[in-house]
């Protein structure tokens, strides 16, 4: 008798397990949490808005820009420098947003790929003329080129000469006001496109496909926490992916101090964006903690929104005890960049298989194969 | 008498579990030992020697990286990587200037497939040339130029930089991919470890009495299976052991051997070829040919079905970026899917000793992928990539699914 029902126990647990998988197997979500809401909350409250910062911020690059090539002082110069750190910070907050618009021009790559390159960037300014939608010359642009090129000539004196006195004087002006100019178009554009046709796109592509908002978004935001946060501000510069330290990797390695504050924005970007927190003020509407709150997500008996919460504090935790510049990090404690690496990783886990897994998204990229 | 009896009948019995083994094709390896790894002595010298395979190797990588040397190449400097004569200051590394070797010799030139069919030997190295005059006289002169259908120039495939034709190919793949099948995979499976080079002339008789080569530790016939063995693992770090490294020292046969092996549906295939060609080394020193040639298959079966494999995974992950609308990422997929596919004919199939695709069949894959519509790679469609994949895995014991995906 007990046998029986230990049989028959077994045959329900394995017909239990199998409907189970079933369930779990099929893309797409049945459950009713309103994702229009998350999408029109997304886009009004914190992705429009982050656009509205950031853009403002490059019209001022900009015209600190027109100003130093006009008139080369160290006073224009320290100005310029201001208005480029602000701009930088405030990219890292659009950043993460790698759709649509911006997905279409490139925007990360054009803005941020680094190291720069400057053997490229003499050779374009060499050439007098280039075009900066050309893949080519995405380590020749954006804020990595203008922190070498504000930052990395020398001294004061030294950089001021590279636009007065140097024979290419005149060229190297006008190269350092397309970056600006190419920074700034871009971004407007991309605002541009965000304010007019494509806010509405996006808002109503409220489905649950690999091709809805919703997949897509949350793909480019794991995407940009995973390689553009872990992996390019810390984890590269660190070591983790070769054989030594590179130093040479370090975002903004030019102005010297100012790695770990980008870092700091682009985590606290992440963070902001997951709790679903407005740009503006501390306003808090639907976002990825508040469906697996609604799906009342459990790993390992805890909840995994508050499990994904105390990972992103203890990983700001870790980056506060870094060195503002990241080179001198590595080259005095490189187990202090390891750590906060770790403490990083540890949402990538979280974010990409277990939230996803609950969201029942797909993940939509693989690590190239490199060749 | 009757002890006589009972020792026939264990002798008999003896005999017949062998001739049983027989039956069920496992090969008699009994008085084959393979050695822990590739290293292989007489008299305390290695007679182990693959430098030539190790340095077309090197020229094939030299050449494939100066494919974008935007400001130094020319039609000419490749065109002399690629059929180098010794002596010839075609390389950066000297050894390879001084070398007496060239690849372009040795393509599409195995004695099996080539031995008696010139034309097709000619033509697919004319193949070969075209792709560095098309890189020369296409591409580069559209370096800065973002390419558009039918235009050739540069195109963003994530963050780096492709350089296409106007039909969307990039030629430094082509070349590459098509090269693991008409050098490596040619050389090894239909030539090095063929009968024809490796029982050549007195060979065995010399193999059989350790008679070796002329001023060389090894015999003629041992030398041409390391030859094979070179194709794969010529590079290597540690060429005796060779796995540890798999995968990352070139960017031919070793690189994809590694790529496969990399995937769980394919995973011990690697340990499988390497195995195969410790013991057929070890059965040429035992005399034991039947041993060898048993594998030999197993080489052929293997690394055919890497060049298939690697086929269908790029011509999927292509498909998957047409349908993205990525076209960058698409190009670069299916530029080494074209090569791979291309390298198709020089696999080979232990049924018929031929290759698994006819020239005609390899060349109807590449025309469904190239004129779907005027522009090549930016008219072809999902379902033409899906059909040509299933047509190649329809060979194989893989589904296209399991090629497609990585883990």
């Amino acid at each position: 008798m007990t046998r029986k029902i230990l049989i028959l126990f077994a045959f329900i647990a394995v017909a239990y397990a199998c409907s189970e998988s079933d369930d779990t197997g099929s893309p797409g979500t049945n459950d009713s949490f309103d994702r229009s809401l998350m999408l029109v909350h997304w886009a009004d409250n914190i992705i429009i808005p982050s656009y509205q910062d950031f853009v403002p911020a490059t019209v001022n690059l900009r015209t600190s820009t027109t100003i130093f090539v006009d008139e080369p002082t160290s006073t224009s110069l320290n100005d310029l420098r201001q208005k480029w750190e602000t701009a930088y910070l405030s990219f890292q907050n659009v950043s993460m947003f790698e759709i649509g618009p911006a997905e279409m021009v490139r925007f990360r790559d054009r803005m941020n790929t680094y190291p720069t390159n400057i053997s490229e960037i003499s050779q374009l300014i060499a050439n007098g003329t280039y075009d900066f939608s050309l893949p080519s010359t995405n380590d020749a642009q954006g804020f990595p080129a203008m922190d070498y090129l504000l930052n990395g000539l020398g001294d004061d004196s030294e950089t001021l000469a590279f636009y007065t006195t140097d024979t290419n004087a005149e060229a190297n002006r006008n190269f350092l006001a397309d970056l600006a100019n190419a920074i700034h178009t871009l971004s407007e554009n991309v605002l541009a496109d965000w304010s007019s046709s494509f806010r509405d796109d996006f808002v109503n592509n409220d489905g649950s496909s690999a091709s809805a908002s919703v997949d897509k978004l949350t793909n480019d935001y794991i995407f940009y926490y995973e390689k553009a946060l872990r992996a390019g501000k810390i984890g590269i510069p660190a070591g983790v992916f070769s054989n030594d330290p590179q130093p040479q990797t370090v975002e903004a390695m030019y102005a010297e101090d100012f790695s770990k504050a980008l870092a700091m924005e682009s985590l606290q970007a992440t963070e902001r964006f997951f709790k679903g927190q407005s740009f503006n003020g501390n306003q808090v509407g639907p976002s990825y903690e508040a469906y697996l709150d609604f799906l009342n997500t459990i790993k390992n008996g805890e909840d995994l929104g508050s499990l994904i919460n105390s990972q992103f504090t203890k990983a700001k935790t870790e980056l506060n005890e870094l060195d503002d510049n990241f080179v001198n990090q590595i080259e005095t404690d490189n187990s202090k960049m390891l750590e906060a690496y770790d403490e990083l990783q540890r949402n990538v886990i979280l974010l990409k298989v277990d939230m996803l897994q609950a969201l029942s998204i797909d993940v939509d990229y693989v690590d190239s194969d490199g060749d | 008498m009757k002890r006589i009896f009972f020792s026939t009948l264990i002798i008999a019995a003896i005999f017949t579990s062998c001739s049983s083994d027989d039956d069920a094709g496992t090969p008699i390896s009994e008085n084959v030992e393979a050695p822990a790894t590739y290293t292989f002595e007489r008299d305390g010298q290695s007679t182990v020697s693959f430098s030539g395979q190790t340095t077309r190797i090197l020229m094939a990588g030299e050449l494939v990286s100066a494919f974008n040397d935007f400001d130094n190449a020319t039609q000419e400097s490749l065109q002399n990587m690629f059929a180098h004569v010794e002596g010839a200051e075609d390389f950066s590394d000297p050894d390879l200037n001084a070398s007496d070797k060239s690849v372009r010799s040795k393509t599409a030139a195995s004695k099996d497939f080539f031995g008696a069919n010139a034309t097709e030997s000619s033509q697919i190295k004319a193949t070969f040339d075209g792709y560095i005059a098309t890189q020369i006289n296409e591409v580069f002169p559209n370096q800065n130029v973002a390419a558009t259908p039918g235009v050739a120039g540069q195109i963003a495939d994530g963050s780096s930089a492709r350089y296409v034709t106007g039909n969307g190919l990039e030629m430094n793949q082509t070349f590459a991919k098509g090269l693991i099948g008409a050098l490596m995979a040619d050389q090894m499976l239909n030539n090095y470890l063929g009968t024809a080079v490796l029982d050549e002339a007195d060979n065995r008789e010399n193999n059989n009495n350790d008679v070796t080569a002329e001023d060389k530790p090894y015999t003629t016939m041992e030398h041409k299976w390391d030859e094979a063995y070179g194709y794969l693992f010529g590079a290597s770090t540690n060429a005796a052991n060779p796995l540890q490294t798999l995968g990352e020292d070139d960017a031919f046969l070793n690189k994809y051997l590694g790529r496969v092996e990399g995937d769980s549906d394919f995973a011990g295939i690697a340990q499988d070829v390497y195995d195969a060609f410790k013991l057929g080394r070890a059965a040429i020193v035992a005399k034991n040919y039947e041993v060898r040639d048993a594998q030999a298959e197993i080489i052929r079966e293997k690394i055919s079905e890497v060049i298939a494999i690697r086929a269908v995974h790029y011509l999927q992950s292509g498909k998957t970026a047409i349908e993205n609308q990525d076209f960058g990422a698409a190009f670069h997929d299916l530029s080494e899917g074209y090569g791979f596919v291309y390298s198709l004919r020089f696999t080979r199939n232990n049924q018929d000793d031929m290759s698994y695709f006819s020239r005609s069949e390899v060349d109807g894959f590449i025309e469904d992928i190239m004129t779907e519509g005027p522009n090549g790679l930016w008219d072809v469609t999902p379902a033409t990539l899906d059909a040509v994949s299933t047509a190649i895995a329809a060979k194989f014991d893989f589904t296209v699914a399991q090629a497609a995906t990585t883990d």
